[in-house]
């Protein structure tokens, strides 16, 4: 590891500085001290640690949504009440990052900003329509999470720039949601295939939904025709199937050791189709457990039950 | 036994659970160097040219050794194919090229790199079954030239091949009613101690003490003594507690390399593993197989004959792996009554890295596939699984693959017991199956010895040559002496890890430390005991043979006011004779076999004190997924008579944990260039705490007679718990989808693959 | 360049001088001293260098030592009373046969220390969550499961 220089900040304004300087920002060091490790890329000669501004801290509500302070940790994402009524696919993502060390270690702001495929909370902001506040020395602009990642471990972020928080606005009712992953063993997974579902039913139909796919193409992102899918239709088994396969069909996996592509390929309908379910279900006001992903190993037809 | 009720505490316990215990890595000495490796960049290649000019100019470096800088010899335990470093050839990617010691991690790893070695790439042999075609390229072009035992049959890529035969295998199968065949495919996987490998090493003058993460300290011993050419009384292994092994510390790894850069840089150096070398490291590794089955039934459900082709992954260089393929070839015959068998199983060499005994080297991968087999003929004859081989398990009068008679065994009602305690024939949901499987393990008769000492206050001392690898075997030994001297186990402490101390032992390898050292221990005891009562018989003036000795003093039978406590005894013994007991007690004769039609026979023609187990497992399978969730195991075990309940039952549950990894996700893969693909903990996956399910454990307790097995009628305990599990759980993994996982592990992707097929 | 930073580990101050990219495992193995934290991977996933930051359980070897400036750190030493009383997490380990090799014990008893501080008396299948990150390969966990449950018991 080749890191040179050193500073604790603690406000934004310091951090903003020591970044303006060339400094890269660090908090739970759970990507960046693990990549260094295992040489995936040393660490940056300059850091600003920012575990210490507590303006950075924290979960707030705001007008019926949430608002991220970039330092909540995974732990705390799954410890908020509202995070897991409203925004419940979030909870599902969060509670299983790596182990509870990880999740107590690991920020959401450094989860976002590390920017890989696999990231668990990256299909829920994504379908949740998070914006991400980016602060630098000489200015403050806001960027939909979408449009924020472009590539393994890249955003649009510039140098300079600190994810200070992110959004969240407030979900209409009757929305239901769900992360499930592809799990290989209980806990300390990454995905392999994952799939995000926000649902939002009015009566028996379903007026919106955002289906996302984790792992399975450069960066996550929504599935138009897996969404066009399902909108407007009756929720039925059919629209969700239909939904699910275009999710499917809209993947780039590759293979690895991980898996082939053809088994992620048609792991991305069953997961896909069991996160639809779940989200409908919590939509019509039903309880699944969270996280939903080890519940629904062996769940007969994808549904939730 | 009276001890054997009584839960046991290990003494090394509180040194492990306060953090204050010292592992090999722990330590630090005054101007201690780190040692790093330069490995081979090529799985196979002609080394044309090595330069280490440059990085022996880097301030810091203090040592840059290769080939050149230790006596060129060649070493092995059966057939010598390995030197300390690469010479004119690298064959697998870990293979050392040069060692470098230096002030620190970094510099060691800037030197490292600074090294130049030119190569001329050679073809790469990655496939046994290639590696074995006439015309494929040799890894070893001297092969015939080397030295060997003279049991090993070797052949070009072939480093050992072994036959059973019994009876007339082709008569049998022509009489056979239904003839079923199948291959199966085994994929390397790996040990994985949670402790990586690490070495210390300093001189005092021409003698070097070699602090070192190993099972095995004596074969570590005589391994520098042959390569560095030094008396063994040079050669002093000292093993700080060790953190786990299964095998993948056993053989003689590194110890040489480190004292060597010792010895150049005149200061002490500690080598530490990164979990990655830990992956890449020689011996590590459980071997891949490939297996082709075929066994004839009757319709009654009796089996008449089976065959077996077996080849078997070696890696680049053989360590204990040559007599793999006699050891596989009797567990593919299996614990079964067939008259006619034949079995023929090579070691092929590849560019892979070096196979090596990982607990229970080839019974896991071998029962894997026999098992699964064995539901595969029950289900051609319509018959239950269970009833199948309740009808051909062998039993008390049977004879072996090799016409071995079984005696005082209780395989059969290990499998009973294991139904009863899984519930076999429960109801169950659609996805959900009980897999069996019923394996078998031998016993290893080693010489070995122990000293026992009654301290001055009447405590005592137990100084042997065995080596502790986290199973508490030796930490165990404190009861078999207790009983004998009538004393507390408590009473007792223990020296070892030191091969300047102990006598010879063969190490924390073949579970034989118990079933071996544990005799010896015994032996010291009845030495030392012996001289109690003569000293005793003195003292009381009473005649030797009126004398009984317990709870801690010798009284004269019928009248227990005349007695002297055994720490009297000690205080008078200072003042004369000390009281030493030493033992070596004789090893087991290997039960008589008929071997005459078998090949490459080194040793594993008859199963010494055999163990045999049945795993009941009940799996839960995510039919659309392929995830495979382990929910309840039943383990039955007969291991002879049982010594220490909680250490016994601790290696079941750890084994059976070990075996569900091998079964669902442990697979090491290699690429195009020989490389594995997934040497760290991220992508090869181990078990956690949360996919581990309850497991009931049995015993059924069948003691060997006396002299026939180890101490009190024990069998060896360590090894056999992973054998039957990843069978089990491919027989489940069957019920429930229909479609047999023909390679190991059945991961979620292959069992979906075998779905779709 | 080194910095200067305090680390308060089990109740003891010690001043450091280290480099921004040490991470606190070797500092704590290192300049600190206490070589209960182990190492046995490059990647986190084995948690053998647990250690409580504040009262919750870090990988120690990808956390920054620089970090853990003027913060709480409990390593496995400091689990035992001053008066070298184990505690009942250690104790029950040794009851129960939750300890063989003891390479991952230390940060084995990190998680359950963390587990039973903020659940006191957990279920089985929680327990066998809160100990994932740490893996054993001796036991099959089943000794470490018991004595969690033991020592909860006790509380």
């Amino acid at each position: 590891m080749s890191a040179q220089s050193y500073t604790a900040a603690t406000s934004v304004d310091e951090a903003l500085e020591a970044m303006a300087a060339g400094a890269r920002p660090i908090a739970g060091g759970t990507d960046l001290v693990v990549g260094a490790r295992g040489g995936k890329a040393p660490l940056p000669d300059a850091l600003v640690a920012i575990h210490r501004v507590s303006e950075l801290r924290g979960i707030r509500e705001q007008d019926g949504g949430l608002v991220l302070g970039a330092l909540a940790t995974h732990a705390d994402l799954v410890a908020s009440s509202t995070v897991c009524e409203l925004f419940t696919a979030l909870a599902d993502a969060s509670a299983i990052v790596g182990s509870h060390a990880t999740r107590n270690a690991g920020t959401i702001g450094g989860n976002v900003m590390n920017a890989s495929p696999a990231m668990e909370t990256g299909g829920p902001l994504i379908c949740f329509d998070a914006i991400a506040t980016l602060r630098s020395a000489s200015g403050t602009r806001r960027v939909a999470l979408a449009d924020l990642l472009t590539g393994p471990g890249r955003t649009v972020a510039e140098p300079g720039e600190l994810l200070t928080e992110l959004a969240i606005p407030a979900p209409k009712d009757g929305t239901g949601s769900c992360y499930a992953r592809l799990e290989y063993r209980r806990q300390m997974e990454i995905a392999i295939v994952g799939a995000t579902a926000v649902v939002t039913l009015d009566g028996g139909t379903v007026r919106d939904a955002r289906i996302a796919i984790t792992a399975l193409a450069p960066t996550i992102h929504r599935v138009a025709e897996a969404e066009q899918a399902l909108n407007g239709s009756d929720a039925s088994d059919a629209a969700v199937q239909a939904a699910a396969d275009a999710a499917a069909g809209a993947s780039r996996p590759i293979s690895d050791v991980r898996g082939s592509a053809d088994y992620r390929r048609a792991m991305a309908a069953v997961l896909t189709r069991r996160a639809i379910s779940t989200a409908i279900a919590r939509a019509r006001g039903g309880r699944f457990p969270i996280p939903a992903s080890p519940a629904l190993h062996g769940a007969v037809n994808g549904g939730a039950p | 036994m009276a001890t054997a009720e009584k839960p046991f505490i290990r003494q090394d316990g509180k040194d492990k659970v306060t953090g204050l215990g010292r592992y090999t890595a722990d330590l630090d000495m005054t101007g201690m160097l780190q040692a790093k490796f330069r490995y081979s960049d090529h799985a196979h290649a002609r080394i044309t040219r090595i330069d280490t000019s440059n990085a022996k100019a880097l301030p810091g470096v203090f040592a840059v050794i290769t080939h050149e800088d230790v006596p060129d010899v060649r070493y092995g335990p059966f057939v010598q194919d390995r030197r300390l470093f690469a010479k004119h050839k690298v064959r697998y990617e870990g293979e050392l090229v040069a060692a470098v010691a230096a002030l620190t991690d970094e510099i060691a790893q800037r030197a490292v790199e600074l090294i130049e070695v030119d190569y001329e790439p050679l073809e790469i042999v990655s496939d046994v079954e290639a590696a074995l075609e006439p015309g494929a390229p040799l890894l070893h072009e001297d092969w015939a030239s080397y030295g060997a035992s003279e049991d090993v049959v070797r052949e070009g890529n072939d480093c050992s091949r072994s036959t059973i035969l019994k009876g007339d295998p082709d008569k049998g199968m022509a009489e056979a009613d239904i003839v079923v065949k199948e291959r199966y495919v085994a994929d390397m996987s790996h040990a994985v101690p949670i402790e990586p490998h690490a070495v210390v090493a300093q001189w005092q003058g021409d003698r070097v003490t070699i602090w070192s993460s190993t099972q095995v300290p004596f074969i570590a011993r005589s391994g520098v003594a042959t390569t560095l050419e030094l008396p063994e009384a040079h050669v002093r292994i000292v093993v700080p507690h060790l953190g786990g092994g299964f095998g993948g510390k056993c053989e003689f790894h590194y110890e040489a390399q480190v004292a060597a850069l010792a010895r150049v840089a005149q200061r002490p150096v500690r080598l530490v593993f990164s979990r990655r070398e830990e992956f890449l490291a020689p011996d590590h590794r459980r071997e891949g197989q490939v297996l082709e089955l075929e066994t004839g039934v009757r319709r009654d459900g009796s089996i008449v004959a089976r065959r077996g082709r077996l080849i078997l992954d070696n890696g680049a260089y053989s360590a204990d792996a040559p007599f793999f393929p006699q050891l596989a070839a009797m567990m593919a015959a299996g614990p079964y009554k067939i008259e006619n068998v034949f079995v023929d199983a090579s070691l092929a060499y590849t560019n892979t890295t070096p196979s090596g005994s990982v607990r229970a080297p080839t019974a896991p991968q071998a029962c894997w596939a026999l098992e699964q087999h064995m539901d595969s003929v029950a289900g051609q004859l319509g018959m239950d699984p269970v009833e199948f081989r309740r009808r051909n398990i062998v039993k008390n009068g049977d004879e072996g693959p090799t016409r071995q008679v079984f005696e005082d065994i209780g395989a059969a009602e290990t499998l009973e017991r294991a139904v009863e305690l899984i519930g076999y024939g429960k109801e169950l949901t659609e996805d959900e199956a009980i897999g069996v499987a019923v394996g078998w393990w031998p016993s290893f008769g080693i010489a070995s010895g122990a000293y026992v000492k009654i301290n001055g206050d009447g405590s005592a001392t137990i100084i042997t040559g065995a080596q502790e690898c986290g199973t508490g075997a030796v930490m165990a030994l404190p009861l078999l002496a207790a009983e004998i001297l009538g004393m507390e186990p408590e009473s007792f402490s223990l020296l070892y890890q030191d091969t300047d101390a102990g006598p010879f032992d063969s190490g924390a390898s073949g579970s034989q430390t118990t079933f071996n050292n544990g005799r010896a221990v015994m032996a010291a005891a009845n030495d030392v005991r012996e001289q109690l009562l003569d000293l005793a018989a003195e003292q009381l003036e009473a005649n030797r043979d009126d004398l009984e000795l317990k709870d801690g003093a010798v009284s004269v039978k019928g009248s227990p006011t005349k007695s002297v406590t055994i720490p009297e005894l000690a205080e008078a013994a200072h003042g004369s004779t000390l009281l030493l007991g030493r033992g070596a007690d004789a090893v087991p004769e290997m039960p008589a076999s008929d071997a005459a039609g078998c090949t490459g026979r080194l040793g594993m023609e008859s199963f010494l004190a055999p163990t045999f187990i049945t795993h009941a497992v009940r799996c839960k399978v995510d039919r659309e997924t392929g995830v495979v969730r382990v929910l309840e195991v039943a383990a039955v075990h007969e291991s002879g008579r049982v010594l220490n309940p909680i250490g016994a039952n601790g290696q079941v549950e750890g084994g059976v944990v070990m075996g569900i990894g091998m079964a669902t996700l442990e697979g090491s893969l290699i690429g195009e260039d020989a490389r594995q693909l997934n040497p760290h903990l991220l992508d090869y996956k181990l078990q956690t705490a949360s996919d581990s399910p309850p497991i009931h454990i049995g015993w059924v307790d069948s003691p060997t007679k006396p002299g026939a097995g180890g101490p009190n009628g024990s069998k060896g305990i360590g090894e056999p718990p992973c054998v039957p599990t990843p069978g089990a759980i491919a027989n489940a993994i069957a019920q429930v989808t229909g479609a047999r996982v023909h390679q190991l592990p059945m991961t979620p992707a292959r069992v979906w693959e075998a779905m779709q097929r | 360049m080194r910095y200067d930073a305090t680390l308060n580990v089990n109740g003891r101050a010690y001043p450091v001088a280290i480099e921004p990219g040490r991470n606190l495992l070797s500092v704590l193995r290192g300049e600190v001293g206490l070589t209960g934290a182990k190492e046995g991977c490059d990647d986190s996933e084995c948690g053998a260098c647990m250690v409580l930051l504040d009262g919750q359980p870090v990988n120690s070897c990808s956390y920054l030592a620089l970090q853990a400036d003027g913060r709480e750190i409990v390593t496995i030493e400091g689990l035992a009373g001053e008066d070298g009383q184990l505690h009942p997490l250690q104790q029950a380990f040794l009851d129960q046969g939750g300890v063989q090799c003891g390479f991952c014990t230390p940060g084995m008893l990190i998680s359950a220390k963390a587990l039973l501080d903020r659940n006191p008396s957990p279920d089985e299948d929680e327990i066998r969550l809160a100990l994932s990150g740490n893996l054993c390969r001796c036991t099959g966990y089943s000794g470490i499961v018991r004595a969690v449950q033991a020592a909860a018991t006790q509380r």
